[in-house]
């Protein structure tokens, strides 16, 4: 974007830059955190924003550590080799493969973008994406503890969210266009680097790339959690349709973990189970922060039509799973 | 941003974490059980950020030191400025621990399917976590709550008329905060009453059996007996 002097400019600039930042941080500390503490809506957006970074963080660095394993260990080759040639084998192994990394949704981003190499299945490196964070263990116990005495709510969930990510692996098989993905992994290092190198590279990489978009995704949620009005919360109950697009939304917009969804669901008792369900299917597959983190890895292009597309395919499957299984009462 | 100063910003979100967890001020944004996973993810930031910063200086700052990344990396390596706001946040402003304005308007009580509750602990007024005692008022088969005299803590909450005692539920982190209270009535409850909002109290009572029903959201009522001003707890959620 840029010419070529500004960016050279901004290069030199950039340590100086960081040291006189921490320094206005250190000396404004007092000052911005009392006015920040003054007004409730600004200290609700500031808390919110820290709990979800904060709670991210952690699932952040298993996700790039992942990562970073895999850039050392399991080479385009390798994984082709592994993988079942049939794409749509392919597909259903790594949406069940997803149950196997224990963590949210964060974190599989960067693993996701590193399985998704030249040359190797990129339906099932996304299907992979989707799958983990909505059916490993961890999430599926939390929604059982969240709906006790409803254990068709965990079944439910879990298979409307495998339906999901394997149909958004099928869709990308048939439609799916390497080009849209414009951003690339940076060259590993040279030939003869130790594994540390390329280990702790990769991770480095990765961690700078996705965390600056949970940022962004961080500041979305916040701002949303003070700006969507509590009453959106009270006056959807009746008609489903209202219901489940209503819930579909605020999953987007409101970026739960998914190992806190279950819960916030089970909290919204004047809902029917439909609308709550489709709500833990949408929150995991796609919300604000994982849409900026998926323009941070794969590119802006890619963004555009993942998270529209995974946003239908999600609550259109969460909607058929819930009336099949649920029922459509309360 | 250049590479050696992104390795910077690296090291300093592991050091701003590592000071967020020694101050405890984590536990405003987050469950405790997060802890060992947050020492975690600060110990390995700071691993990679002074690897990185170690490799750069040890190996010749040729093309690799100037180079924000390769190719088309380089026009969005101002993002990286980004992890200024969490930094910032989370070692210099701190926000606080939300309080009852900034959680969420619906009552923590989950779909009151009616289940078998364990015995509350013996003892002449036992502690109880206030939205344990939400559920129970709502959900509890056993009935286990009438009769007994119960130990809660929260905040008081001057609304709706009368005077409640509150408490911010968090299950996962801040995002999902979510407010649990109990209406106060009886003798104590005036001189609760008599304190400003969001004074932390401990108060003992008696939960009315059959109060918490659906026309108010399953918010049960206490009848108190007696009223303490404690210090507000350096955690002041429940869970």
């Amino acid at each position: 974007v840029t010419a070529a002097p500004t960016a050279t400019r901004r290069r030199v600039g950039s340590l100086e830059l960081l040291l006189v930042s921490l320094i206005a941080l250190a000396v404004s500390a007092g000052t911005v955190s009392a006015f920040v503490s003054g007004r409730p809506d600004l200290s609700t957006a500031a808390t919110v924003f820290c709990g979800v970074f904060v709670q991210a963080l952690p699932f952040l660095v298993l996700g790039v550590v992942v990562s970073g394993l895999i850039a050392t260990f399991v080479s385009a080759e390798r994984l082709s080799r592994w993988m079942p040639r049939r794409p749509v084998v392919a597909v259903a192994l790594a949406g069940i493969g997803g149950a196997a990394l224990p963590g949210c949704e964060c974190g599989s981003v960067p693993v996701a973008r590193r399985l998704f190499g030249p040359g190797t299945n990129g339906a099932a490196a996304l299907t992979f994406m989707l799958s983990a964070p909505a059916i490993n263990p961890v999430v599926l116990v939390a929604t059982a503890v969240a709906f006790p005495g409803q254990p068709a709510m965990v079944l439910a969930r879990c298979v409307a969210s495998l339906a999901t990510a394997v149909s958004m692996g099928l869709l990308w098989q048939r439609f799916g266009r390497t080009e849209w993905v414009t951003r690339d992994l940076p060259a590993p290092p040279a030939h003869g680097s130790s594994r540390w190198t390329v280990f702790s590279e990769a991770a480095r990489h990765d961690f700078l790339q996705a965390a600056s978009y949970l940022v962004v995704g961080a500041v979305a949620a916040a701002a949303l959690h003070v700006l969507v009005p509590a009453w959106v919360f009270e006056h959807l109950a009746g008609n489903l349709v209202v219901g489940v697009v209503t819930m579909a939304v605020l999953a987007v917009v409101l970026a739960l973990c998914s190992e806190a969804d279950a819960f916030v669901a089970s909290s919204l008792t004047m809902l029917p189970l439909v609308p709550r369900l489709v709500f833990l299917v949408v929150g995991p597959a796609v919300d604000v922060k994982l849409s900026a983190m998926q323009a941070g890895m794969f590119g802006r292009r890619f963004a555009v039509r993942f998270g529209p597309a995974t946003f239908v395919v999600a609550t259109v499957i969460g909607t058929i799973v819930g009336l099949a299984i649920l029922g459509g009462g309360a | 941003m250049s590479r050696g100063t992104q390795n910077l910003v690296l090291l300093l979100v592991g050091l701003a974490t590592a000071v967020m967890l020694v101050k405890g001020t984590y536990l405003n944004y987050v469950r405790p059980v997060l802890l060992p996973w947050l020492i975690v993810a600060a110990a390995v930031l700071v691993a990679l950020g002074l690897a990185a910063v170690i490799r750069d200086l040890r190996h010749a700052p040729d093309q690799h030191d100037a180079d924000g990344g390769h190719g088309d990396h380089r026009h969005q390596s101002w993002l990286a400025w980004l992890l200024l706001i969490p930094i910032a946040m989370v070692a210099f402003v701190v926000p606080p621990a939300l309080g009852a304005s900034g959680a969420g308007p619906t009552a923590a009580v989950s779909a009151p399917k009616r289940r078998a509750f364990p015995p509350l602990p013996p003892g002449p007024a036992p502690t109880v976590s206030l939205p344990e005692t939400v559920m129970r008022a709502a959900a509890d088969s056993t009935n286990s709550l009438n009769g007994r005299t119960i130990t809660l803590t929260g905040f008081s909450l001057r609304q709706s008329g009368g005077v409640d005692l509150g408490r911010v539920v968090i299950v996962c982190c801040a995002a999902d905060a979510q407010l649990a209270r109990i209406h106060l009535t009886g003798p104590g409850a005036a001189a609760a009453a008599g304190y400003p909002d969001d004074t932390w109290l401990q108060i003992q009572g008696q939960i009315q059996p059959g109060s918490a029903h659906v026309d108010d959201g399953f918010i049960p009522t206490m009848t108190v007996a007696a009223v303490k001003q404690i210090d507000k707890p350096a955690n002041t959620y429940a869970y």
